[in-house]
């Protein structure tokens, strides 16, 4: 093919985040004319390489062609004079100002150099929107539109400012089904007109839909580009969710006691008053791991939050623990019943990164257990409980008192896991309990919760890995879109039947 | 991948061993920068900045009184300190203890002069209810801040205008009872209180009161709660990472309403040590410096309570040994005030954040040159 057929060209792309690698050598190859389409789970790496190419962010290395011509990209200016825009997925509009005001804002035609030409900027709109068959109120302000007149605000904006590639950042989150139809009418009618479309996204039966190229992202890595026409939801699943390393959990025979954690037609909402958990029910029963397997933002951390009395669900919800309603309990009197809790964002939630290791060590231990003074900390005590979870979960580090931060990443996990594991919970909430750890000590973990659960812990586990997961849960249930759906007992599917449940694939049709 | 992983195994090391070090070049550079920028100061007003550090200690440990004065204003110093670092290590930002020490002091004046006590119990009196006034005129920002989410921040800051003009309106207005009557009469203050009511001396022939060794036990029962109670523990980790708290099951707003209260009181307490101790009235407005005296020497103390008695000697020696100065050497004594809130500014600076970033720069640099 030849070299100027590509609009974008990207290669060895590799960004860093402390010691996160979110693009990791990423070469990218984008034909000029195409709707190219990237794929990932969420923190796979797709919004950091289009700030990349939109230079929200420089990276560390790697190099950047656009129409066959090397760039360095400083300043989003940079990006804009290279013909890039961005449609990102948190519209980036003025909410007070108008439609009008939003598009010409920062690249208006002047008159004598310091006025504005409203007449041209007007004129110049209108052109656009006939020739891409646009429409927006241009008076109206941005706060009395619907989400689908901003996105074509968005999508205005970007052509205004002459952009010959656009990037449109999971454009139909935000849409209805009519919105996207609507929204791919428009993908058509641009790439039509010779403009190049990339559309990042993690909803395949749309990427199938509208992509002519689709590239999977996976950890920071490239897993593969392919066309769409030679692919099926099967395949990109796989993809997307697959480990190259397929890790085996010592799994031993159920012994499942009474329920202990029932929850009845759960419904939560967002701090922005969307309701991402939609009439859910489930239980989990003494000695049982229930796992929920799902692609991140599918409403995992909102279940979660209400089961643990961190967020109030819904008027109608109700969830019973040990026979008795918890719905209206906090954080405190959960732990106190005997519940614990693995938080998936360890070093948000996990750990006080101030502080030092014990402060962490003992964090719920010292109100569910408590030490022989109600009033003083007893430091004995505090240097017995961390030391048993520096023991029993091999943690390296060298003093209770030293800073937490001293400690890698992986030994915060274990100290984290560990606190929670040691308590003598009869409940435990697990959170990606191995994320970003290395293949010894995920075995180790995953073996540790298998221990716990058959001592008759109850355990409900919420993973973005669809292995750990498979390997750990006695009842495998998917969650897509706020709705969980039941994915068999422990071996009863395959990855891609439960990878395809996961990613709302056909969900109807298999139930 | 490799070279990455190397870039934050070197990054990691910095952190680690150098803290230490950062935190003695923070306060060597906050120093010799106030040195110098001292000097200059005093230069440009034609006046030898040796002999003026001389004169500045002579008024300060030259003799009994001077020493004493030192004591004096070390008290005040380190209990707004103590109100400060205690809110601010819980993650509460009270910037409204000059309020709470004007209210404090209301309080305990008036009761010092309108009430009839044995002498202990007059004093005991008139310093609680001080604290409790402080300690009221604080839950105004937590109500606003638990139940309205309305930052602490503006709240506290605003209510320090309320505090001024309510005392100076209840001073003028209600208990001089107004214009007409009083006439010439000073209606800046309340009447003085009666002798039952004031503080006695530590050093006989002094200004340093019992003030002093009230604020150190302050202190020193606050360094208590903060690292050996369960408390203690509950608040710091709120005040470092509250989300890590609300999940480990601490009770958030209950913590928030406890520090806001002890803030309040220890400044109330402050208040009305001050106005039982050393004016032995209420001078309207007497606080004006008090408030952010406490958060400049919480600010250099890093909110160590036992920090902040250090700090709150040197602070009184600047701030007693300047009116020397001025005295014999006719240097304005603002100068030293404006240096001590410069050296809050030198010792603000993040140099550690500055330091890491031309590490990261220099690391990924030689990256880029292929050396690593």
């Amino acid at each position: 093919m030849n070299k100027m057929d590509y609009a974008v060209e990207m290669r060895g792309i590799t960004k860093n985040f402390g010691t996160l690698t979110a693009n990791d050598k990423i070469d990218l190859f984008v034909k000029r004319g195409s709707v190219h389409a990237i794929i990932g789970e969420n923190g796979a790496g797709k919004s950091t390489l289009m700030n990349i190419l939109s230079c929200v962010h420089l990276p560390d290395m790697g190099e950047i062609s656009i129409g066959g011509k090397k760039v360095t990209l400083r300043n989003s200016l940079d990006a804009v004079k290279h013909g890039i825009g961005m449609v990102h997925q948190e519209f980036m509009l003025y909410p007070e100002l108008s439609v009008y005001d939003n598009i010409i804002y920062g690249f208006e035609e002047r008159k004598l150099g310091v006025f504005i030409d409203k007449k041209a900027c007007v004129n110049k709109i209108n052109q656009i929107m006939t020739s891409y068959n646009l429409s927006v109120p241009l008076d109206s302000l941005i706060k009395d539109l619907p989400v689908s007149i901003l996105q074509q605000v968005e999508i205005l904006k970007v052509l205004y400012r002459g952009a010959n590639i656009i990037i449109m950042d999971e454009p139909t989150s935000v849409l209805t089904p009519q919105g996207i139809q609507g929204l791919f009418n428009a993908i058509r009618f641009l790439v039509n007109a010779g403009k190049t479309i990339i559309f990042i996204s993690h909803k395949l039966k749309e990427v199938l839909e509208i992509a002519d190229t689709i590239s999977v992202l996976k950890d920071g890595k490239l897993v593969k580009t392919l066309p769409a026409a030679q692919t099926n939801e099967y395949e990109l699943a796989s993809l997307m969710v697959g480990r190259d390393v397929i890790l085996k959990a010592n799994k031993r025979e159920l012994k499942a006691g009474e329920i202990l954690l029932k929850v009845e037609n759960l419904r939560v909402k967002d701090k922005d008053k969307v309701e991402r958990v939609k009439d859910i029910s489930f239980e989990v029963r003494a000695g049982e791991i229930v796992g929920i397997a799902g692609v991140a933002g599918s409403g995992q951390q909102q279940l979660v939050e209400a089961i643990f009395g961190l967020r109030a669900p819904e008027a109608g919800s109700k969830i019973t623990f040990d026979q008795k309603d918890v719905t209206k309990l906090g954080p405190r009197e959960h732990r106190m019943m005997g519940m614990g809790y693995v938080p998936q964002d360890r070093i948000g939630s996990g750990i006080n990164s101030k502080g030092s290791v014990w402060e962490t060590a003992i964090m719920g231990y010292h109100i569910a257990h408590g030490f022989k003074s109600k009033i003083l900390l007893n430091f004995k005590q505090i240097e017995t409980f961390t030391n048993k979870i520096v023991k029993t979960f091999d943690v390296k580090r060298q003093k209770n008192s030293d800073s937490i931060r001293s400690l890698s990443g992986g030994n915060i996990q274990k100290l984290v896991v560990g606190r929670e594991f040691l308590q003598d919970n009869r409940f435990l909430v697990i959170e990606d309990p191995t994320r970003g750890i290395d293949v010894g000590a995920i075995e180790f973990i995953w073996d540790k919760i298998i221990d716990i659960a058959s001592n008759g812990v109850g355990i409900l586990l919420i993973s973005h890995e669809l292995n750990e997961v498979m390997q750990l849960s006695d009842r495998i249930l998917a969650m897509y879109n706020g709705q969980i759906f039941e994915a068999g007992n422990y071996g009863e599917l395959t990855e891609e039947e439960i990878g395809l449940l996961m990613l709302g694939g056909h969900a109807d049709e298999a139930f | 991948m490799k070279r990455s992983k190397q870039l934050f195994k070197l990054n990691d090391k910095f952190k680690l061993n150098d803290r230490v070090y950062i935190s003695l070049f923070k306060y060597g550079v906050s120093i010799v920068l106030f040195i110098l920028l001292g000097s200059l100061l005093i230069m440009s007003q034609g006046v030898d900045p040796i002999s003026a550090t001389r004169v500045l200690f002579e008024g300060t440990f030259g003799s009994k009184r001077a020493f004493g004065n030192v004591l004096r204003w070390t008290a005040p110093c380190i209990l707004t300190g103590a109100a400060a670092s205690v809110a601010f290590k819980a993650g509460v930002m009270n910037l409204g203890i000059e309020g709470q020490v004007l209210l404090g002091g209301f309080v305990a004046g008036v009761l010092g002069a309108f009430l009839e006590l044995p002498p202990a119990l007059h004093i005991l009196v008139c310093v609680i209810a001080g604290g409790i006034a402080g300690m009221l005129y604080a839950v105004i920002p937590a109500v606003l801040r638990l139940f309205f989410n309305i930052n602490e921040f503006i709240t506290t800051m605003m209510l320090n205008y309320v505090a001024n003009f309510l005392t100076q309106y209840l001073t003028q207005q209600v208990l001089a009872g107004g214009l007409e009557v009083w006439g010439y009469v000073n209606m800046q203050a309340t009447p003085t209180i009666q002798k039952s009511a004031v503080l006695p001396t530590i050093i006989p022939g002094t200004s340093a009161t019992l003030a002093f060794p009230v604020a150190l036990l302050i202190a020193f029962a606050i360094a208590f709660l903060y690292k050996r109670t369960i408390q203690g523990y509950e608040l710091k980790q709120v005040g470092e990472n509250l989300r890590f708290s609300k999940t480990g099951g601490v009770r958030v707003v209950r913590s928030f309403m406890t520090i806001f209260l002890l803030s309040g009181l220890i400044a109330g307490i402050a208040g009305g040590i001050e106005v039982i101790g050393t004016y032995k009235k209420f001078n309207t407005g007497f606080a004006a410096f008090y408030g952010y005296d406490g958060i400049s020497i919480a600010r250099i103390a890093e909110l160590d309570s036992i920090a902040v008695i250090i700090v709150s000697f040197i602070w009184a020696v600047l701030k007693a040994g300047s009116m020397q100065v001025e005295r014999v050497l006719q240097v304005n004594r603002l100068t030293v005030t404006i240096l001590q809130y410069i050296f809050v500014l030198f010792v603000a600076i993040d140099y550690a954040g500055i330091y890491n970033r031309y590490q990261d720069r220099k690391i990924k640099k030689r990256i880029r040159e292929g050396e690593l």
